[in-house]
Formats: C-alpha cells, sequence, structure tokens
C-alpha cells in the first residue's frame, strides 16, 4: 500500500529575471516500512520535496496524495491539523522546544492531540527509553549533547504515532559516533514499529543504511534504488 | 501545559521580565497613590462642606433657592417623612429652619444665619461632640443658642453672654428675641464659622413665627449610595410642583467644577503613564514575538494550532502584567491604608488656601477596593491590546519562511 503517492509535483521560485525549478515534474510512491534515502548535490531540490510531501509547502503544480487524500487542496489550518496527525517531524537542528524537558518535548504532539496523562506518561517513557534517554527525561534541551537533542527530536516525531517520519538531514551536525547512534535507533523503529522514514543527507554511512535510495538532481528523479 | 510553557517562557529572559514588571508595578503603584490621594482630597472636601452641613440632598419650597426668605418655608407631613426614610440608601433626615438675622450685642452688630435644628437629629450628620469647643449641646425646648467660634471671637462672646436677634418673621411679623449663648462650636469651615448661630428648631420657629414650618429638609445618606438616585426617588415621593430636589452638586456647583477640573488634570497624568507604560508592555511583546519567529515556525510545522500559539502569547503577557500589577496592589495597599487612617497634613501656602476655601488642610487616602481593581483591570486591558500584534503575526505565519531566517 502506497502511503505517500506525488503526481507531477513542480514548484517553481521566480526570482527577479530568472525562474527557478526546484522541483520538476516529480511522480514517486513511498510504501508503509520504507526507509528512503534522499540524495543529491545541494540545491537539487531535496528540503523542497520534504517539504512538499510534509505540507509545509505547496508545489506550485501537480498532487500530493497521503493516504488517498489530496493534501495540496488543504488550507493552511487543515494542514496543520494534517501534520499533527499524519507526520512526525525530525530536523537538522533539533528544534525541540527549549523551556521544556526532553520527556515533556516527547508529550507534547500527543497532548496537542488531546491524549490522556497516563497514555502521555507512558508513551513518552517507553519512546525515551527506546532512544537510550531514560536517564535523561527531566533535562532541558540545553541541557542534552546534540545527539541527545536529536534522538529526543526523533521520540518526538514518533510519539504520536504517524503515518510517516521526514527528516532533513538529520545527522547533518551529529559526530560520527552520535550518527551512528541515531541510526541504530532509527532503523530499529523502522523494524520494530514498521515506521517509514524518509529522509535526506549528504552523509555516506547514513546513505549506507537505507534501504531505498532517491537521488535528485536539478528538481528531478535521477535515479530510485531499492536495496534489501 | 499551555500555561506551563508560558511561565516558563515569561522567565527565558529574567532581566526583561523583571524590568517589565518592575515598570507596571510602578505605573500601578502610582496610579493607586494617585487616584487614593486625590479622590480622597474631594472626599473629604464634599464631607467638610457636604457631609457635615449641606447634606447630600435637601428639599426646599419652591423659591427657597433663590430668594431665602422665611416665607418660603413649608410644612412636612410624618407620612412624607416616612416614606422619604424608606427609600434605599437614606440614613437620616434633619428638618432645619433657616434665617438671616441681624445680630448684636452693647457694642457690635453683625448679619448671621440663624439655624434652628433637632440636636439629635443633627448629630448623626455633624459630629457635634467632637466640634463644641465651649459650653453645652442644645436640648430641644431650650431657648439658648450656640455660636460658631468666629462668631464668638467676633463679638468676644463666652458662655453665658447673650446675643439680640432682630431678623423678618413670617407674613410680615416681627422677629425679635435675646439669647443666651450656652456653648461654641467649630464648623471647621471658615464660612460656617463666621456666620452660624444654632438654636433648637421650635425655638428658630417661635422666633419667626412659623409654628411647624421648616425652610430646609436635609437628606443624609449612607456611604456609597449614589444622592443622585436618592434625590430621584424623593422626587417621586412629594409634590415637585411646589419643592425643589437639590443635591450637593446643584447646591455648591463651585465645589463640584473644583473637583472635575482638577480631576480631569489628575485622569490625564494618569492616561499618559498608562501609554508610557502601554508602549513599555508592547516593546517587551514585540521582541518576545520577534525573537521567537523560528521557534514559532517549528511549533506550527509539527502541528501546533496557531490559536493554541496565539493563547501562549497571550498567557505570557498576562502573567508579565500579573506579577506586576500583583506587585503594586500589595506594596501600594498598605501605604494607602496608612495615610487612610493618618491623613496627610498639609502646610504652607497649600493649606492656607485650603483653610481659607473652607477645607480643612488635611488628605485622607480613599481606601475602597474599586481603585487598585479599576486600574490592574486597566493594565491588563492594555497588555492585552498589545497582544493584537504577536496574534496577528502568529496568523500571517508561514512555518517554512519563519524556520528559513
Ligand atoms: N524560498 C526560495 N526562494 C527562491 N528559491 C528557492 C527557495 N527555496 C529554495 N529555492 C531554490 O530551490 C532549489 C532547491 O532548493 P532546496 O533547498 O530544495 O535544495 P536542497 O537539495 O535541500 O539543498 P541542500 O542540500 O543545500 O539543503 C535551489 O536552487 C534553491 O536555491
Ligand atoms: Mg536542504
Amino acid at each position: 500500500m502506497n502511503v505517500i503517492e506525488t503526481k507531477n509535483i513542480s514548484k517553481l521560485y521566480k526570482q527577479a529575471d530568472q525562474e527557478i525549478r526546484a522541483l520538476d515534474n516529480v511522480t514517486i510512491n513511498f510504501k508503509q516500512g520504507e526507509f528512503t534515502a534522499i540524495v543529491g548535490p545541494s540545491g537539487s531540490g531535496k528540503t523542497t520535496f520534504l517539504n512538499s510531501i510534509g505540507g509545509l509547502d505547496s508545489p506550485t503544480k501537480g498532487q500530493v496524495l497521503i493516504d488517498n487524500k489530496d493534501i495540496t487542496k488543504l488550507n493552511s489550518n487543515q494542514l496543520i491539523d494534517f501534520r499533527l496527525t499524519n507526520i512526525g517531524f525530525v530536523f537538522q537542528s533539533y528544534n525541540l522546544i527549549p523551556v521544556l524537558t526532553a520527556k515533556e518535548n516527547v508529550e507534547f504532539i500527543m497532548l496537542m492531540q488531546g491524549a490522556s496523562k497516563s497514555k502521555r506518561d507512558k508513551r513518552a517513557l517507553e519512546l525515551l527509553e527506546a532512544v537510550g534517554l531514560k536517564e535523561q527525561l527531566n533535562r532541558r534541551p540545553n541541557q542534552l549533547s546534540g545527539g541527545q537533542q536529536q534522538r529526543v527530536a526523533v521520540a518526538r516525531a514518533l510519539a504520536s504515532k504517524p503515518k510517516f517520519i521526514l527528516a532533513d538531514e538529520p545527522t547533518a551536525n551529529l559526530d560520527s559516533s552520535s550518527t551512528a547512534n541515531l541510526l541504530d535507533i532509527m532503523s530499529r523503529l523502522n523494524e520494530e514499529e514498521r515506521m517509514t522514514f524518509i529522509f535526506s543527507t549528504h552523509d555516506q554511512r547514513v546513505i549506507d543504511r537505507a534501504n531505498r535510495i532517491i537521488t535528485l538532481e536539478d528538481g528531478k528523479i535521477l535515479s530510485d534504488i531499492n536495496v534489501k | 501545559m499551555l500555561i506551563k510553557i508560558a511561565w516558563r517562557n515569561v522567565w527565558r529572559n529574567k532581566r526583561r521580565s523583571f524590568i517589565t514588571i518592575a515598570a507596571i508595578f510602578i505605573a500601578v503603584f502610582l496610579a493607586i497613590l494617585m487616584r487614593s490621594l486625590q479622590l480622597g482630597m474631594y472626599e473629604n472636601m464634599i464631607k467638610n462642606v457636604v457631609g457635615s452641613f449641606s447634606g447630600y440632598v435637601q428639599i426646599h419650597s419652591k423659591g427657597y433657592w433663590e430668594d431665602k426668605n422665611i416665607n418660603n418655608s413649608f410644612e412636612v407631613s410624618e407620612s412624607v417623612l416616612n416614606s422619604i426614610n424608606k427609600i434605599e440608601g437614606v440614613s437620616n433626615i434633619i428638618k432645619r429652619v433657616q434665617t438671616g438675622v441681624l445680630s448684636s450685642n452693647n457694642k457690635l452688630s453683625k448679619f448671621l444665619y440663624v439655624t434652628g435644628i433637632e440636636q439629635e437629629a443633627e448629630e448623626k450628620l455633624t459630629d457635634w461632640n467632637k466640634r463644641l469647643i465651649d459650653g453645652t449641646l442644645l436640648d430641644d425646648n431650650g431657648q439658648s443658642i450656640i455660636v460658631a467660634k468666629g462668631v464668638a471671637k467676633y463679638y468676644d462672646a463666652k458662655v453665658g453672654d447673650s446675643l439680640i436677634f432682630i431678623g423678618q418673621g413670617y407674613h410680615g411679623m416681627q422677629a425679635v428675641g435675646i439669647y443666651p449663648i450656652q456653648g461654641v462650636i467649630d464648623m471647621k469651615n471658615p464660612n460656617l464659622n463666621n456666620m452660624s448661630v444654632f438654636m433648637s428648631l421650635k425655638s428658630a420657629q417661635d422666633f419667626v413665627s412659623a409654628k411647624n414650618r421648616i425652610t430646609n429638609l436635609v437628606i443624609d445618606k449612607e456611604q456609597y449610595f449614589n444622592e443622585v438616585k436618592i434625590a430621584e426617588k424623593v422626587k417621586s415621593k412629594i409634590d415637585i410642583q411646589s419643592r425643589d430636589v437639590m443635591t450637593w452638586k446643584e447646591m455648591t456647583p463651585q465645589l463640584d467644577q473644583l473637583i472635575e477640573a482638577d480631576n480631569a488634570g489628575g485622569i490625564l497624568i494618569i492616561i499618559i503613564l498608562y501609554m508610557i507604560v502601554g508602549f513599555g508592555i508592547f516593546g517587551t511583546v514585540l521582541m518576545m514575538t520577534q525573537e521567537r519567529l523560528y521557534e514559532f515556525g517549528v511549533l506550527i510545522s509539527i502541528g501546533m494550532k496557531k490559536s493554541k500559539l496565539m493563547i501562549i502569547l497571550i498567557y505570557e503577557t498576562i502573567f508579565l502584567t500579573f506579577v506586576g500589577v500583583l506587585v503594586g496592589f500589595v506594596i501600594s495597599w498598605p501605604i494607602v491604608n496608612y495615610f487612610h487612617y493618618n491623613p496627610l497634613k498639609l502646610f504652607g501656602a497649600a493649606a492656607d488656601q485650603l483653610e481659607s476655601a473652607g477645607f480643612e488642610p488635611i488628605i485622607p487616602f480613599m481606601n475602597t477596593y474599586d481603585i487598585p481593581l479599576v486600574h490592574g483591570f486597566i493594565i491588563i486591558l492594555i497588555s492585552l491590546i498589545t497582544c493584537i500584534y504577536p496574534i496577528i503575526i502568529i496568523s500571517k505565519l508561514k512555518p517554512i519562511k519563519a524556520m528559513n531566517r
């Protein structure tokens, strides 16, 4: 079953005299449980693509179907709700809520969804344990290392049981051991929870762990390889 | 959780929050003190003139106010008195006969106002016991008089001396009498002190040959009741074709105007104060918003509703304001109360000026709850208005734009 389908999406940026095609007629599907790396040179359209399927940015043309529903038709408030229930985000610069502890950050999205306290507690502890941060649950982001913060961010993204997780260069700010650690966690969650991960990266070690590698260039798909 | 986030956000920039809170505190503190002082001063002025003698509402015969003549007197029935007494907020009704006389002793003469009073009812309005400097109070059947201290000084008279009064009686009757002084009173008001003489209502009615007639019916009210409303109700109980019902503002318009003018000045200062503080709060709210646009972008990206984000910002602003307002309350309240019970005593030129205008040169601060509540409410309202800015910013916010900065 396809979780995500894009049909001929293009994104144009008009700048002064020239037109930039950040995405150029991209048609692609993602299935439940895939662990996909999107690669390509800087400016090839990776971020633009992730933003389009994440409902953060709307393509100039084409459709983005999530569970057969075209999200390009939604207004900005509907998109916020859509993101809340369907997508987990992991950012390059972690972006945890600075005034909340690790545990509260993980609970935050569940809280927005109106989950009960006991449910939030249970899930947050379970996820923090899964990312190896049970001991640090009461620390605020500024008391955690970059790697630890990113693991909290992964736990946060997973907390609401989204349909898929989008991560734009999640390891770009991490050293190699934190990167390895994060990848272990992500691929384990991918296997155990059948969670769909789509991430962009420049990092060869991350690419090596993916089971599908999509290469973009000038907003077009250059290659799409399954490595099982 | 939203409240928790907001509260913690307030303390992210401790120094700025402290400065903002301090500014709000100072504004609330100054506003409460200023208003307590001003309103207390007015209340005292009104008390001096109105509460202690003229009363808040009076009934006269039509024409009396323009021509204060015994011929413009009237009779009042028990049933009318009873119905006025039943009006909510009426605490006391006093009958008076007032008439101008030429007074003299052997050497001097002077124009005076003689007021016939019922001592017992009068005492509920004016604290006669405290004001009596010498002698004893009147009794209802006595034929003696109490003179105000200015009059006693003019005649250099003591208790036991007598004054002769010549005046006009009812319907052209002669009014003449000789009256021994049984007491001297301080009316706490230079005009009243120089002009006033009191005798029992009965002997005043005898003096002007107007049995059972009065010139003024004074209606005193309980605190916090509005005299205008009481006057309206009084009007419905009596024949307004032949009677005037006047409030103190109508009887002493100069005092009312003086207070209004001074009050307008005070309010202007407070408006300026609030504008300054309003911009201070706005500056903080502006920074709180601008420096966190990226963060707002993240929160909206991961699915936080904009309305919730707005609520957090509103909470933050209210917290800041509330702490400042609360500190302002806590610090100003004891000060206000201290000066309520220990009024500020004026001296020098200001005191002379007040005294010559007929007021005690003291300022007891007003300590009613509505002053802090009103000013706390205004500040909170101002801070809510400043929240319009983040609300607009958030409603327009595009998450990827905010995060691309
Ligand atoms: N807001 C924008 N306005 C104009 N052009 C933009 C905008 N955002 C992206 N672009 C352009 O679109 C193209 C694709 O950008 P995108 O950020 O998707 O690339 P990327 O693959 O994520 O690059 P990187 O690896 O450096 O993150 C680039 O040429 C970029 O300059
Ligand atoms: Mg990018």
